[in-house]
């Protein structure tokens, strides 16, 4: 083992900077937790005896310490045996009630507790929907998932326990307050004083704690972070035979986290026995201040026995309060970020007055028009103000045509590829879909009349089947079949493991590139589009496959218009039209052949394609 | 912890009692801090109950004082009180002896907190997460391949937790409880015997109880993570795939799924409440049953004079409260030893599975191998499935081989058996002659240079990454090989350089970045042999030739593999293998495969025709493989 300390500066940086709105806890603002009731209206009737039950638990629970109290302090000091055996089944009778009404108390508010997270969560995921494809783009997935999680799980500890238990505690200690002055008023007053000061050691050593937890939570996403590094490294670490310098760093990371949790239960090594030293204070305070007042007769002896069970009921409640306003607080910075998701106003969405995209082939007499017609007029486009993207960019694509984007990375292609589908929406100029204009075009009536493969080739999880049928859901087995017949590739389909019916895994694990590729191409034939989006994948796919898709797709632009942003030679040469982008702008257009007749652009970028393949 | 015990090379599970006694042994390694915890834990208890009898004694004094009549109380382990003393003085000692066994139990409570911790969090999660995490990276490729990301993090990190569980909250906190309980059970039998039976008759009750419920409720829990996970899961998956899912205009069947699961979560639930809901209000009355028997029977006791008040009832109240605390804890104990089992389990596997491939004792020290490479009738099976059979091959050194084949055909296997990433069950492999099986690992791992499909790089600086291989490199020597992989240009262009930071998995640079930079970290380590695995795949055609300059220069002097799909690619080569089903089908040059009717012609003409124009023949590789 060599754990050299000389590498250990770069574990810095495997910390990611916390976002700007990732507060841990917020003060508690009223707006919020009256929006946050309001998401217990399903439940209304069981919220109301909830608060019912929690209110009689809150006289009970004092009820019950008190009893024992005066049990001890009355007929057992005075040897009543009679009194004795009431007060004791009184107390049999009270304690049974107590437990029937905790059965409900608890019961209620975790189904409270869980409803509302469950319609939160159904919020969350209809607003995502909503949100133009833009907001995916930017957002990052770690921190959408953290809104439908922790945030959410942080706002479940907010409803079903804070306010109630909450209650609870103060009720308890109200009343333990009012037995208590009843009783002895000048002790009780002693014992209130001690209050604040417990409150304010409470609060002190919390905020300590919170702090150090949160230290070593992040001390521990930096093993985590490391660990994922090394699990998929593994055969880059094993190939430059790098394990003993990696078990190095792993151990200085583990040693700095232990470091952080032993500060951390250093810290509430302090507050426990603090809390516990504070108790047995009381206890020796009042035997000698009860005992001064009953030796002057000021005082029963009874009252300073029903004194020892009330101050408990008394203080206990501090510490369970303390902890519950910590929740209170991460529960608001919770609910306020999953508010702020929700409330989120997509950038766009469609106009009011948008109309369906007219399928001429539903339309008796007009099966002619199979493919759409797509024009851009003097179209500007940019994803961040002042950064421009598509600058005036025009063309047309006819019925069946295919046109190929060509270009470099970040000149565009794929930008054009997003305002055809109304994913984005043009800067100015026009995109006109069978003559109208897209903004005028509703994009539920557009994406059915449309199919798309992306260069990820993105499966769910489920079977290929189910991947399929994602583009029509009504389709059967056999109308899947056939869409893998007519794109001449239902052989491939059929070998894998489990035919139709393979898992694929996260990502469409298990299948290679070429079948995730095959998968999706079918998927875009079921829905029988009239406008095939493509994003050609740039990894290369053995040959013989490659030869396979290649037919697939032939066959599945056939009759249909298609934008292909193209990086197989194969693909341009096939292309009605050609478009050339460098930064945003059109450099040239026409047929493959007319372009490198003119010996531009185009005929520079095929070079090179010729330089590559010639050097060797 | 619901995924299936996955594959590893261990042999036969071990049996519950095996890994207990596996689990003792851990322990007994720290039997000093362990036995540090539990005198500081026996004192704490002592103290604890010495400051509860005071109490009693201080109310049955002033009773004494109060009321006429009564005896002096005493207590056994106690000092007699002075009969005739000033009430308040003596009042002010009891109290006094109160505070201070309170602040006593402070202290030594502050270092058992302190101790337990510093036994579990410096000592034993450290070591044996070291310990698992090391073993790990030497383990073969094919435990990654049988299990996910996930589920190995989850063993470094929540199962090696679950271990170290069974130390300190399974053995040290029985040992304690079953001390404890003892102490109270004499202690308050002492007091008076038949209130001890009578309140200590639910206690079985109760303990059956917890464990018949946390039993009960496990499997019930395990169903409510795994619905939330497929919850969780479905969110996700529906986030990455959301341009589909609109694109195909799918969001109200999507929504409609994904609710469906939310409300599968919520009814689950359900019954989880139901039976929590259940469960701890009856223990409640469980004890205020004990609080019933305690006033009714105790009190009787008191009124016949068989009980002191103080001395006697409040004691055995605070007694049986702390009784009662402890028994609660059985539920958790159990709990705790079914969680550290599991865990136990999947990380003895890991602990305990065979470093497939290592140096053999007799290994030659060699720095500095030529470069020939030579396989002897090479067979290798993955898991009975043969993937390279029977291959002969002598490539001297220097020489450049491209291997083409289809997918699954073993071209990647086959480049593995070479720094013995696999051993083949047949055959041997050569380098300059020698079984690399009789040469040092590391000897050998550092004389082949690897660059892969994909090529990982650490969230590191640029340098940091280039001399991966090599951490003690000079700048100098990262810049050489940065140049050497025409990579030195567009590091000069990024913020910081060299010191620039790539975020995760170097996903900031582009594809042909990355495997520039990739070839960088091959070549600083100046290889004789060097490993390309299809380094063109994941870019595109482009840009693909920024990286032939580099594999150019990487490729000069080297003997090199490359698995390639591009006859732009392959006909570079010295000599190029076809393979099919783990077999080579056929080999020669570029030109001689050409010549030959077989798999070659076929795919080149494919590539080729595709052109049309037989005067671009050159052109079309570029684009249409």
């Amino acid at each position: 083992m060599t754990p050299s300390s000389s590498s250990l500066p770069s574990l810095t940086i495997l910390q990611k900077p916390a976002g700007e709105d990732d507060h841990h806890a917020r003060p508690l603002e009223w707006g919020l937790i009256r929006r946050l009731f309001g998401y217990t209206k399903p439940l209304a009737g069981k919220r109301n005896w909830l608060i019912f039950f929690t209110l009689s638990r809150a006289l009970q629970l004092p009820m019950l310490a008190w009893l024992v109290g005066v049990i001890i302090s009355g007929p057992i000091t005075r040897g009543d045996h009679h009194a004795l055996m009431i007060a004791v089944s009184g107390y049999a009778l009270l304690g049974f009630l107590t437990e029937a009404t905790f059965h409900f108390r608890q019961r209620f508010a975790q189904e409270l507790g869980e409803t509302v997270v469950n319609r939160l969560r159904n919020d969350i995921f209809a607003c995502l929907q909503r949100q133009p494809m833009g907001f995916f783009h930017r957002t990052k997935l770690g921190r959408i998932i953290g809104r439908m999680t922790s945030d959410v799980e942080a706002l479940r500890a907010g409803i079903q326990d804070v306010l109630f238990v909450s209650i609870v505690q103060l009720g308890q200690m109200a009343v333990a307050a009012v037995l208590m002055a009843w009783t002895d008023w000048v002790m009780f007053m002693v014992i209130v004083c001690m209050a604040p000061i417990l409150w304010a050691l409470n609060r002190y050593f919390r905020v300590r704690l919170s702090h150090y937890s949160r230290i070593t939570q992040e001390s521990f996403s930096r093993i985590t972070a490391n660990l994922a590094e090394s699990v998929n490294g593994i055969r880059v670490t094993q190939g430059f035979v790098r394990e003993d310098v990696n078990a190095g760093l792993f151990r200085s990371l583990i040693a700095d986290h232990a470091r952080y949790n032993i500060s951390l239960a250093r810290t509430s090594a302090v507050l426990v026995p603090l809390l516990e030293l504070n108790t047995q204070f009381f206890i020796s305070a009042l035997l000698m201040l009860g005992g001064w007042r009953t030796f002057g007769g000021h005082m029963e002896l009874g009252d300073l026995i029903t004194f020892f069970f009330l101050t408990n009921l008394f203080f206990n409640p501090i510490q369970a309060l303390a902890n519950q306003y910590n929740h209170a607080l991460v529960s608001m910075a919770g609910a306020e970020r999953v508010f702020r998701l929700i409330d989120l106003k997509p950038e766009w969405s469609d106009a009011d007055d948008a109309m369906e995209l007219p399928d001429p082939r539903t339309e008796a007499g007009t099966a002619a028009a199979e493919g759409l017609h797509i024009e851009f007029r003097d179209v500007n486009f940019s994803y961040v103000a002042g950064t421009p993207v598509l600058k005036r960019v025009s063309f047309e694509a006819r019925p069946g045509q295919t046109v190929a984007l060509v270009g470099h990375t970040g000149s565009g292609k794929s930008s054009i590829l997003n305002l055809v589908s109304k994913f984005y929406l043009p800067d100015s100029g026009l995109v006109l879909l069978d003559g109208r204009d897209l903004m005028a075009t509703t994009s539920g009536s557009l994406h059915r009349q449309m199919g798309m493969v992306m260069q990820q080739n993105f499966l769910f999880t489920g079977t290929v089947f189910e991947n399929i049928r994602l583009a029509k859901p009504e389709a059967t087995e056999e109308d899947v079949r056939a869409a893998a017949r007519s794109l001449d590739c239902l052989d491939m389909i059929d070998a894998l493991p489990n035919g139709l019916h393979t898992e694929v895994g996260e990502h469409g694990g298990g299948l290679s590139l070429g079948q995730r590729q095959l998968v999706c191409f079918t998927r875009a034939m079921l829905s029988d589009p009239r406008l095939v989006i493509l994003d050609e994948a740039t990894s290369s796919i053995d040959a013989l496959t490659e030869e396979r898709l290649q037919t697939a797709l032939k066959l599945l632009l056939k009759g249909r218009t298609s934008l292909v942003v193209a990086h197989r030679l194969s693909t341009i040469r096939h292309a009605d039209l050609v478009l050339v982008l460098d930064q945003g702008e059109v450099m040239e257009r026409g047929t493959h052949e007319e372009l490198l007749a003119l010996g531009g652009h185009y005929a520079d970028l095929h070079a090179q394609f010729v330089q590559t393949s010639s050097e060797g | 912890m619901e995924d299936p015990p996955p594959t590893t090379a261990a042999a036969a599970p071990i049996s519950n009692w095996g890994l207990i006694r596996r689990l003792f042994g851990l322990a007994w390694r720290y039997r000093r801090q362990c036995l540090q915890v539990l005198i500081l834990q026996l004192i704490l208890l002592t103290l604890g109950l010495s400051g509860l009898s005071l109490t009693g004694l201080g109310i049955d004094y002033i009773r004494h004082v109060v009321v006429p009549g009564l005896p002096l109380p005493a207590m056994r382990f106690l000092p007699n009180l002075p009969a005739d003393g000033e009430p308040l003085l003596v009042l002010l000692a009891i109290a006094g002896g109160i505070l201070g066994f309170a602040i006593l139990r402070a202290f030594l409570n502050y270092a058992y907190t302190l101790s337990i911790n510093i036994l579990v969090q410096r000592h034993l999660v450290v070591d044996l997460r070291g310990e698992v995490y090391d073993k790990l990276q030497r383990l073969s490729f094919r435990f990654f391949d049988a299990n996910s990301t996930g589920s190995i993090i989850t063993r470094v990190t929540g199962d090696v937790q679950a271990v170290r569980m069974f130390v300190d909250q399974v053995l040290i906190q029985c040992v304690i409880m079953v001390i404890s309980l003892t102490i109270y059970i004499i202690f308050m039998a002492s007091l008076s015997p038949s209130l001890t039976i009578a309140c200590l008759a639910t206690t079985p009750v109760l303990a059956i109880m917890s464990a018949v419920f946390s039993k009960r409720i496990q499997p019930r829990y395990a169903q409510s993570r795994k619905l939330i996970d497929r919850m969780v899961q479905h969110f996700a998956e529906s986030v990455q795939g959301m341009q589909v899912t609109k694109a195909f205009g799918r969001e109200a069947e999507d929504r409609a799924a994904f609710e469906a699961k939310n409300e599968a979560v919520l009814v689950q639930q359900q019954g989880i409440f139901w039976r929590v809901s259940f469960f701890s209000p009856s223990v409640g009355l469980l004890t205020r049953i004990n609080i019933v028997i305690l006033l009714g029977f105790g009190g009787l006791q008191v009124m016949r004079g068989e009980l002191a008040l103080g001395t006697g009832l409040l004691i055995f109240a605070g007694l049986l409260e702390q009784f009662s605390g402890q028994v609660n804890q059985v539920a958790t104990l159990v709990n705790s030893v079914q969680q550290s089992l599991i865990g136990a389990r999947r990380v003895f596997e890991i602990l305990d599975a065979p470093i497939e491939i290592q140096s053999g004792e007799s290994a030659q020290r060699r720095s500095g191998l030529k470069g020939r490479v030579t396989f002897e009738a090479v067979s290798f099976a993955h898991a009975d499935v043969p993937v390279v059979r029977d291959v002969n091959l002598d490539v001297p050194a220097g020489t450049c081989v491209a291997i083409l084949g289809a997918t699954g055909a073993g071209k990647s296997t086959l480049m593995s058996l070479i720094p013995r990433f696999f051993d083949p069950q047949q055959g041997r492999v050569l380098i300059d002659g020698i079984d690399i099986r009789e040469l040092h690992l590391d000897d050998l791992r550092h004389g082949i240079g690897l660059v892969f499909q994909e090529s990982f790089l650490f969230s590191n600086t640029v340098a940091a990454n280039i001399a991966f291989g090599h951490p003690d490199a000079t700048r100098e020597q990262v810049e050489k090989a940065a140049r050497i992989a025409a990579a030195h240009d567009f590091i000069m262009a990024l913020p910081q350089g060299y010191d620039t930071v790539l975020g995760e998995g170097g996903n900031s640079l582009s594809g042909g970045q990355r495997q520039r930079l990739a070839l960088a970290r091959a070549i600083l380590l100046e290889p004789a042999i060097l490993l390309l695995d299809d380094p063109t795949a994941a870019i595109d055609a482009q840009t693909e030739q920024e990286i032939f300059t580099a594999l150019d220069n990487a490729i000069a002097g080297r003997t090199t593999f490359i698995v390639a799909h591009r006859v732009s690619t392959l006909r570079r080569a010295d000599l190029i293998l076809v393979m099919e089903n783990g077999r080579i089908v056929q080999s020669g040059t570029h030109a001689e495969l050409m010549r030959a009717p077989g798999a070659y012609r076929r795919v080149a003409s494919l590539q080729l025709l595709d052109g049309r124009e037989l005067t671009a023949d050159i052109t079309e590789t570029g684009g249409a493989a």
